[in-house]
C-alpha cells in the first residue's frame, strides 16, 4: 500500500509535500499537471496528508470512489523510470 | 505485618487482559517473510555493504564467523551446578548480583518479577545447534528478570543518521552480550537455572521489564527513558530462579514530560510516534508507535545507515552526563505530581533554545563525515526540488490534529 495523490493538485503543485517526504519519493517536473507519489518508495509514514493544502493525498485505500483512477495515474507515472 | 502498597509504573497502566506476544509478529520476522515488501526484504539480505563495522555487528553480508552475535546465537546455555553453593538472604543476594553485573560491564541494574506476559509465546527464529524451530513455544518458567542497561555514547548518538551512530548503535548491541551470558552463567554456576535473552537470543520483551524493575520510565517513543542516559540505553535480561528482592518502578517525571515535550513525535522522519494520547494496546494503556512507517524509514539510509535513532537523539532527557542534567531531572521528581507542569513547561522551553528543536551534531570520525549531502533524485526528470533531512520541517501537531479530523470527516 502508498499514499495517492488526486486531482486537487492538479494545477496547484504546492510542493508542501515534497519538503517534509522522508523517502524524497514524490517528483514531478515543471510541465506535468501535477505530482507523483511512487508507491514503491512510499513508507505510508502520512507526513504528506497534514501539510498538503488542497487536501489531494490520501492512503490508497481511503482514495475516494470518484478519484480511484489516479491509484494507477501515480505508478504508471514511474514506468520506464526506474 | 506492616507492608506497603506495590508501585505501580505510572508511564504505562494495565487496563485489561494482556497477551503474550508471539515472536513471528515482530518487525524483524516480517520483513523476513516479505511481508513488509520486496524492498526492504532485500535490505536485508544485502545492508551490510562494504562497511566493516556493520558486518562485524551482524547485519548480514560479512563472514558468520567475524560477528559476535552469530557466534553465540549457537552457544548452548551451561549446565546449572548440581551443588547450590549458599546464598544471603534476598536483599544482600540481590545487591551482590548488581555488583556483579555491573562488574561483568552493565552501567544499570535493576530486578523485578518475571510476568509471563512478557515472554514471548513462540519462537520467531530456528537455532539448528539446540535443535529448536520457528514456532516452537516459548518456555520461561523462572520467578525473576535482572534487567541490564548499557549506555552509549552521547555524541556519536547525536550524529544520527550516519555511520557514525550506526557503529555506536551496533557496539551497543554487541555490549550487552558477554555481559549477559556472564551473568547467566555466573548464576547457573551458584547452582540456580539461569538464562541469558540479549541481542544473540532472547524470549523477553526487555522494556517493560525494566520499566517495572525501575531502570526507568516508558517514553512516547515506545522506549525506556533513563534519568541519566535518556533512551540511548541498550537493554538485556536475565531470568532466573535465584531468590532476589525485587525493585520497584521508578518515577521520573516522564509521564508529565512526555505529555507536553513531544519532542520525538515533532523530530521523527517517518512520523511513526503520535501527537495524541495513550491507547490501548493488548490490554496496556500506553503511546501507540507506528512500527511499520518506521521500520521502512530504515530504506531512507540509502546503504549509508540501518538505524535512524533520531528519537533517541531528541528524547530532552538525552544529555550528557552533568550536574545540571541532574538537577533538571530532580527539580521534576521534587515537584508534586498537579503542579509538575510548571516546571516542566520552562524546562522544555530551556531545552529547545539551548539543545534545538532537531538535535543533530556535524561529526567526523575515522573518516566518517556525517555532513549533510544535496538530496539526489533518481527519478529521471523530476524538478522538484528535495532536500536534506536537516532542512526538512519539523512536524506540527496541529497539522496532523487537523488532518486526522478531517480523515475522521470522509471515512465511512
Amino acid at each position: 500500500m502508498a499514499y495517492v495523490i488526486a486531482e486537487p493538485c492538479i494545477g496547484v503543485k504546492d510542493k508542501a509535500c515534497v519538503e517534509v517526504c522522508p523517502m524524497d519519493c514524490i517528483h514531478g517536473t515543471d510541465a506535468d499537471a501535477m505530482l507523483y507519489i511512487d508507491p514503491e518508495e512510499c513508507i505510508d509514514c502520512d507526513a504528506c496528508v497534514p501539510v498538503c493544502p488542497v487536501e489531494a493525498i490520501f492512503s490508497e485505500a481511503q482514495v475516494p470512489e470518484k478519484w480511484q483512477h489516479f491509484v494507477r495515474v501515480n505508478s504508471d507515472y514511474f514506468k520506464g523510470k526506474r | 505485618m506492616w507492608q506497603t502498597k506495590p508501585v505501580k509504573p505510572r508511564s504505562y497502566r494495565i487496563v485489561g487482559p494482556q497477551q503474550q506476544v508471539d515472536e513471528r509478529t515482530t518487525p524483524h520476522p516480517r520483513v523476513e517473510r516479505g511481508e513488509l515488501g520486496d524492498r526492504l526484504l532485500n535490505w536485508r539480505k544485502t545492508r551490510a555493504g562494504q562497511d566493516p563495522f556493520r558486518r562485524i555487528f551482524g547485519v548480514g553480508g560479512g563472514d558468520p564467523n567475524n560477528c559476535l552475535q552469530l557466534i553465540m546465537k549457537k552457544a548452548p546455555e551451561g549446565a546449572v551446578n548440581p551443588t547450590p553453593a549458599p546464598i544471603p538472604e534476598p536483599t544482600e543476594m540481590a545487591r551482590r548480583i548488581k555488583e556483579v553485573a555491573r562488574f561483568f560491564g552493565a552501567d544499570v541494574v535493576g530486578i523485578c518479577h518475571l510476568d509471563q506476559a512478557y515472554v514471548y509465546s513462540h519462537r520467531a527464529k530456528a537455532n539448528p545447534a539446540a535443535g529448536e524451530k520457528v514456532g516452537d513455544p516459548v518456555h520461561v518458567p523462572h520467578r525473576y528478570a535482572v534487567c541490564l542497561g548499557f549506555s552509549s555514547d552521547y555524541y556519536r548518538f547525536l550524529s544520527n543518521n550516519s555511520r557514525i551512530s550506526d557503529a555506536e548503535y551496533g557496539l551497543g548491541n554487541q555490549r550487552m552480550i558477554p555481559t549477559t551470558f556472564m551473568l547467566a552463567s555466573y548464576i547457573r554456576e551458584m547452582g540456580y537455572p539461569a538464562q541469558s535473552h540479549d541481542y544473540s537470543k532472547g524470549f523477553v520483551n526487555p522494556i517493560p521489564l525494566a520499566v517495572n524493575a525501575g531502570l526507568g520510565e516508558l517514553g512516547r517513543h515506545g522506549m525506556l527513558i533513563h534519568e541519566e542516559y535518556g533512551s540511548r540505553i541498550h537493554l538485556s535480561v536475565v531470568t532466573t530462579d535465584l531468590p532476589l528482592a525485587v525493585d520497584e518502578p521508578i518515577d521520573i517525571g516522564v509521564e508529565e514530560v512526555c505529555k507536553y515535550c513531544m519532542k520525538c513525535a515533532r523530530t521523527c522522519p517517518s512520523k511513526s510516534i503520535p501527537f495524541g494520547g495513550k491507547e490501548v494496546v493488548k490490554g496496556v494503556e500506553k503511546y501507540r508507535i507506528n512500527v511499520d512507517s518506521c521500520y521502512k524509514y530504515r530504506l531512507a539510509g540509502r546503504d549509508k545507515w540501518t538505524n535512524c535513532v533520531i528519537c533517541v537523539s531528541s528524547c530532552c532527557y538525552n544529555k550528557p552526563t552533568a550536574w545540571w542534567h541532574t538537577l533538571a531531572i530532580k527539580s521534576i521528581v521534587w515537584t508534586p505530581i498537579p503542579l509538575r507542569v510548571l516546571v516542566v513547561k520552562p524546562l522544555l522551553w530551556i531545552d529547545d533554545l539551548f539543545w534545538g528543536k532537531r538535535p543533530w551534531k556535524h561529526m567526523k570520525w575515522l573518516g566518517y563525515d556525517n555532513a549533510p549531502e544535496p538530496a539526489i533524485c533518481t527519478t529521471p526528470g523530476c524538478q522538484v526540488k528535495h532536500t536534506n533531512l536537516q532542512h526538512k520541517p519539523l512536524h506540527d501537531p496541529k497539522q496532523a490534529a487537523k488532518a486526522s479530523l478531517s480523515r475522521a470527516s470522509v471515512s465511512p
